[in-house]
């Protein structure tokens, strides 16, 4: 009796999560631009994704800015992090609660901060401007993943190799880098997740010709929304779905192989 | 034997904060050297400062007559055991061995026999692709071992590194390392605050205080002649207790003259006020009145192999701490005896290192 309360709960609250997105997918499918008549299977919409010049460049701009991005950020991230393990622990502890700043920032002060910024600097808004941004709000996240790699530990790891007749750089490639690998790569994922999820700050930093997938949506929103935006969206839910359970089955054997 | 390093009045600060206060250390080849210790005297700066992983602010490091005072670490031919053996996490056990050797691009056929010979030498033969979080805490001090000694090195510098071993396996460890030390013949720098782990393992002990070295030499004069009340009270149990040189060889200790061996040639004309020490083990006990001194047991505590009593001294104010293997009652009224030579006079301590450690109950 419990047990069927139980799964009849569970069974809830997997319809209240899935069920929109159900109900997306189902649509993106539909033959009519009707978004409550089943009117019959079609790959229709999908074509008409894939042609559309806008959408397409859309697309492409979300993903190269958040790759890119997340790539500079985790760079810089990575560096500064380093630079301020050097430093006394006071100072250091300084930083990183001016670190912790903009993460509690709403986005759209930091959106409409960087457009007066642009606009005072003059520099042309467009693609450099939202790349710049977005890398820009990923730095502290980075440094809050990779940081607690930086410890003691990871010190006398970095001396016992000096001790051994290892260079600095030899030392820091072979023992440092694999230490802080687990929080780089976090660190770069969510970067790039934080990236393509953004709406608020790429709107206020756009210039007038560049969409990311967020503000196509959005400006689609005032004119009629097309089928092919939930085609789109359904090839994106897929994607993320996919990467999420390869990630997890990796994980999973990499447990196992740690246990065995 | 010639002297392998030196160390010639090393200070070291750390923000205003004096750490080492004028270190004076010669160590010859061979030798097994300890470093003895209240924790945060200075030892492991100390070594950090042999290692190349710290610069002294005064003084110089000498190895083989060459000063390296600023050589970098990783070009000294020392290696470290780690206190806590930081062991690379990500590689497996032979990895970890073979480290130094891939630093120097030895060829695969040679790390391989490398390593093995050196799993073989702490006697863990086969580990070669166990990971490190498979070890237990002995074997992982183990493989810091063979990681340190594989490339050689002509001294090897051991951070308390059977500090985290309980008692049994501690002990194991101990016959072990002097095992190892004479099969490689390679020149140990050990540091620990365990007295008896000092004085069973070396040849040379050295107590630190405070930054200061107290007292150098073999475990017997460490132990047999302490300079001072602090390298007394630390090198075991003893009774440390003031009194008075009265006249030529001769002490007054508690209203009572003792005959001694030290006299105005070692530094005590009479009239001079000293710390005295006595060994608990030293003192007989003797039918009452047939001693030099009597005294009523106040307490008894078994401690496995013999007994150890707390003695107040009749008419006199001190308590003196006995160890005997016969049996006496509390409350038994004995007489007390103990040798000239075993009486140790010392100078009153000139400073706070030198005292014994107080211990508030
Ligand atoms: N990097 C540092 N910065 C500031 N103070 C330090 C530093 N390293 C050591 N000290 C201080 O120097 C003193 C001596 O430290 P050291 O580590 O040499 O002691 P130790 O004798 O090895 O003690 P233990 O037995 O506890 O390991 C301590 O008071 C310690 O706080
Ligand atoms: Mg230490």
């Amino acid at each position: 009796m419990k047990k069927a309360i139980g799964r009849i709960y569970i069974l809830i609250i997997m319809l209240f999560l899935y069920l929109p997105i159900l109900t997306l997918i189902v649509l993106s499918f539909n033959e009519a631009k009707s978004m409550s008549v089943w009117t019959g299977f079609s790959l229709h919409w999908y074509a008409e994704l894939f042609q559309s010049r806008l959408m397409m460049g859309a697309i492409v701009n979300t993903f190269s800015i958040a790759i890119l991005a997340a790539l500079i950020a985790t760079i810089v991230g990575t560096m500064a992090v380093l630079g301020m393990s050097a430093l006394k622990p006071r100072t250091e502890n300084v930083l990183l609660g001016i670190n912790n700043v903009p993460m509690l920032n709403a986005d759209i002060v930091t959106g409409i901060a960087l457009m007066l910024f642009f606009l005072m600097i003059g520099a042309p808004r467009g693609y450099m401007t939202v790349l710049f941004s977005h890398t820009v709000f990923c730095i502290p996240y980075v440094i809050l993943s990779v940081r607690p790699r930086v410890n003691k530990n990871t010190n006398r790891l970095f001396e016992a190799a000096l001790d051994l007749g290892a260079s600095e750089r030899y030392a820091f490639r072979k023992i440092v880098l694999p230490e802080l690998w687990p929080g780089i790569t976090s660190g770069f994922l969510l970067s790039f997740t934080m990236s393509v999820d953004d709406f608020i700050i790429t709107y206020f930093t756009r210039g007038a010709g560049i969409n990311t997938i967020s503000t196509l949506i959005y400006s689609e929103v005032k004119i009629g929304i097309r089928p092919s935006l939930f085609a789109l969206s359904t090839i994106i839910f897929v994607v993320a779905l996919l990467v999420l359970i390869i990630v997890n089955i990796r994980q999973e054997r990499a447990n196992k192989h740690a246990l065995a | 034997m010639s002297e392998l390093i030196r160390l010639e009045g090393i200070v070291k600060r750390f923000d205003d904060t004096m750490v080492l206060n004028g270190i004076d250390l010669s160590v010859e080849e061979n030798q097994f050297v300890t470093l003895l210790g209240p924790s945060g005297c200075g030892k492991t700066t100390t070594l950090r400062i042999i290692a190349g992983f710290e610069t002294p602010d005064e003084g110089r490091v000498f190895f083989d007559g060459k000063d390296i005072t600023n050589m970098p670490a990783n070009e000294r031919p020392v290696n470290t055991v780690f206190q806590n053996y930081a062991l690379f996490p990500h590689m497996n056990v032979g990895e970890n061995i073979a480290f130094s050797l891939r630093v120097k691009n030895k060829s695969e056929d040679e790390i391989r026999s490398r390593v093995k010979k050196a799993l073989k030498l702490v006697n863990l033969k086969g580990f070669e692709n166990r990971r490190i979080d498979q070890l237990s805490g002995g074997q992982q001090q183990r493989i810091a071992m063979a990681r340190a000694i594989v490339n050689e090195p002509r001294v090897l510098l051991l951070d308390e590194p059977l500090g985290a071993l309980d008692l049994k396996l501690r002990q194991e460890m101990e016959y072990e390392l002097v095992r190892l030390k004479n099969e490689l013949g390679i020149t140990f720098i050990y540091i620990t605050h365990d007295q008896e782990e000092a004085l069973t393992m070396s040849d040379k002990v050295v107590v630190m205080n405070e930054g200061y070295i107290q007292q150098e030499g073999s475990p017997q004069e460490i132990y047999d002649e302490p300079v001072n009340a602090f390298v007394a009270d630390f090198i075991g149990d003893s009774n440390i207790v003031p009194g008075q040189m009265v006249d030529e060889r001769v002490v007054k200790i508690d209203g009572v003259e003792y005959p001694c061996i030290d006299g105005t040639e070692e530094g005590f004309p009479p009239r001079r006020r000293v710390d005295v020490v006595i060994r608990p083990e030293d003192i007989d006990i003797v039918p009452y009145g047939k001693g030099q001194w009597n005294g009523t047991i106040i307490s008894k505590l078994f401690i496995g192999v013999h007994y150890e009593m707390l003695v107040q001294s009749e008419d006199g104010k001190v308590e003196w701490l006995l160890q005997n293997y016969d049996q006496h009652d509390v409350g038994e009224k004995i007489g007390m005896k103990v040798d000239p030579e075993n009486i140790q006079i010392m100078h009153k301590p000139k400073s706070d290192a030198e005292s014994a450690i107080e211990i508030d109950l």
